[in-house]
């Protein structure tokens, strides 16, 4: 697949803070790509430099083959941005700041009308057409905000942390929708603190971190690399002599680093199998007469992936004494 | 990789800016003019304008009325106080009207969070710049436009020729646009609508009031010839070293005294306005009652300053527009980048 998003050595410094330090990205059209990385990662500034908004102090980025630094304007045709925080116009309508939009980009008057119509059945708000902006609710406006980065039907949506503030039902929502994009061939570069929802979503990620891509693809191939564990949870029905038998017997099986009794209950199990090992420890585990009434995943492979790529270096055993 | 898929059609450049101007003013200007507030604006402009032109014209009646006075001349005196007391007039809501009506133009976008929608476009700085800076200027020339009936009137008392009008709203215009472009500046320097708006008042103040307080006081102290009498008596620390005139420079930002001197061309010569803009320009030979040695006019040379004023007006307008579009652009920006001292790193030269 050919890719559609290049970033080659991204340098970019506020006064003594380097924000983005030599980063790196291939993204392949069609893709949606999630970039992650805790607060002051470097996330908002990649996505920044990618949407023109920022030069960058070193390297250069290549959006459908233009230069973010040669050819600014050529990147902004082929790109939409929403950004994390995003404001509204007042005292206008919700056709009228799709109509605003879309004259930016010199679309002519008859396409104007049909995009606004077809955009606003896009984010299911044809009913709101004549409602002023600042009425409508903040899962609406960001509904909206995604549609105004579709006016011209751009190759790429650059959206930063396009869930956040939103409801469940919402987010629900917005997912849908940028399935839908990518069922269109838009290819969508998402930025989220809320891991288990990219992962859903997302067909390959960049865990960054200090402004640099700490692991770069999809998220079973950087687990596969990684070779990182899982953390099991299993209930188990019974007082607390079966629960301290059941963390027992859990500790000696194959492929389980540690297992843990928690006030509940319940036993949290260190796993460093695969899907085929915890599905046959599961039936080990009720074969040995544990009554298991639940046996889950902790927390999604992607926070796993995220918390263990993004801690911390150990600490020499010379430089704690 | 995929090939870009833009391509760029012969004055491309010039039509994005058209379209994208097109684009920003009817935005604002569709904001501006919706609702009541633009008519309720327009209908106090009148009352306004036409109240303090029926308030002069009784004054002046009352003043040149009976006697020798009640003559044909009595009717064109009427006629130019009438003209003066209304351009006047338009020229002070110009002032304030015009900084006021771009000073949130910006600032408002970075306050709303909505000027990086904009700047992802591909919509050009200058292009916002200037689409938002035509929409507030033709709100203020629908402004002016609406008062050419109430100002008309002076035709029904004469003194003042249809010339007179045009020049005068040349100079409102350039006005407009000059304190347009400062409140547009000012509106795209500081982050704050609140604090620009106040900025561009002082800006008002200090360009109009401020240079007249600052140019009567130079004058007043030099002793030089002017529309001040000589001052005489004792002048120490900074005063002492004012031993030139004031610069006619200095009042090229007031559009108070470029309206005085369109009145001029309404006069003989010899006429208030006339003298004022001598006492400015420094006309010794008008003021010593000898004819004018540059034309053969008698009296004070006319229309020679309103056209430098403004086109020093205008020029720096200009200017203010470019460093405008400098600090709208996202990435364009100019940046003083002051030299650091270089850190040596202790015992080691790399």
């Amino acid at each position: 697949m050919t890719s559609i998003v290049r970033a080659t050595g991204l340098v970019k410094r506020y006064d003594k803070t380097l924000a983005v330090a030599g980063l790196d990205l291939d993204i392949a059209a069609g893709e949606i790509f999630g970039l992650v990385g805790p607060n002051g990662a470097g996330k908002t500034t990649t996505l920044r430099i990618l949407a023109t908004l920022l030069v960058p102090d070193r390297g250069d980025a290549e959006i459908a083959g233009a230069s973010v630094r040669r050819n600014p304007n050529d990147v902004r045709r082929v790109l939409g941005f929403m950004p994390d925080s995003f404001g509204v116009y007042d005292d206008m309508k919700v056709w009228e700041y799709l109509d605003f939009f879309a004259r930016c980009y010199g679309i002519p008057a008859e396409r104007r009308r049909r995009t606004i119509g077809d955009l606003l059945e896009l984010v299911d708000l044809g009913a709101k057409r004549d409602v002023y902006v600042q009425g409508l609710s903040r899962g609406m406006q960001q509904r909206l905000c995604l549609a105004h980065t579709l006016v011209h039907d751009p190759q790429v949506l650059l959206l930063d942390e396009p869930a956040s503030g939103l409801d469940p039902r919402a987010r629900v929502e917005l997912r849908e929708l940028l399935r839908e994009l990518r069922s269109l061939g838009k290819t969508i570069l998402v930025s989220s603190h809320i891991l288990p929802e990219l992962e859903e979503l997302c067909t390959s990620v960049a865990i960054i971190d200090r402004g640099q891509v700490l692991a770069h693809g999809k998220v079973a191939e950087i687990e596969k690399r990684l070779r990182v564990g899982a953390i099991l949870r299993a209930r188990v029905l019974g007082g607390s002599e079966e629960h301290e038998a059941a963390r027992a017997w859990f500790a000696t099986q194959q492929d389980v680093v540690t297992a843990d009794l928690l006030d509940d209950g319940t036993v949290e199990i260190g796993f460093h199998g695969d899907d085929d090992g915890s599905a046959r420890l599961l039936a080990d585990a009720v074969g040995a007469g544990l009554r298991v009434a639940s046996f889950a995943r902790a927390a999604s492979d992607l926070e796993e992936l995220f918390l263990q790529v993004t801690a911390p270096p150990p600490v020499p055993a010379e430089a704690v004494a | 990789m995929t090939a870009p898929t833009v391509t760029r059609p012969r004055f491309g450049a010039l039509r994005d800016i058209g379209s994208g101007m097109a684009a920003v003013g009817v935005k604002e200007l569709r904001g501006r003019m919706r609702g009541r507030r633009a008519f309720v604006i327009l209908t106090i402009h009148l009352l306004l304008v036409a109240g303090f032109a029926w308030m002069i014209e009784s004054l002046a009646e009352r003043a040149y009325s009976g006697g020798f006075n009640s003559s044909f001349s009595a009717s064109s005196e009427i006629g130019r106080q009438l003209f003066m007391g209304i351009i006047l007039l338009l020229t002070l809501i110009t002032l304030i009207l015009a900084p006021a009506s771009t000073a949130g133009a910006i600032s408002l976008e970075r306050e709303k969070q909505t000027l990086d929608l904009l700047t992802t476009t591909p919509i050009s700085s200058l292009a916002i710049v200037l689409g938002k800076l035509l929409s507030a200027l033709s709100w203020i020339l629908l402004l002016l436009l609406a008062s050419i009936p109430v100002v008309a009137l002076v035709f029904t008392f004469g003194g003042v020729g249809p010339d007179d009008v045009v020049k005068a709203y040349v100079v409102l215009l350039g006005t407009a646009f000059a304190y347009g472009a400062i409140g547009l500046f000012v509106s795209a320097l500081v982050r704050r609508t609140q604090a620009a708006t106040v900025i561009n008042l002082v800006a008002v103040i200090v360009l109009t009031a401020g240079t007249a307080f600052v140019f009567i006081f130079w004058t007043a102290m030099t002793g030089s010839s002017g529309f001040l009498p000589d001052q005489t008596g004792t002048r120490d620390g900074v005063v002492e070293s004012l031993t030139k005139r004031p610069p006619e420079a200095l009042m090229w930002f007031n559009p108070f005294v470029a309206q005085v001197d369109v009145m001029c061309g309404t006069e003989t010569g010899f006429g208030t306005s006339c003298q004022i803009i001598a006492g400015i320009t420094n006309e010794a030979g008008f003021l010593n009652g000898v004819s004018n040695p540059v034309g053969n006019d008698f009296g004070a040379p006319k229309d020679t300053y309103w056209p430098v004023s403004l086109a020093a007006m205008l020029g720096t307008a200009l200017i203010l527009i470019v460093l405008s579009v400098q600090l709208v652009s996202p990435t364009r920006r100019w940046r003083i980048r002051l030299p650091r001292p270089r850190r040596r790193a202790a015992g080691s030269e790399a």
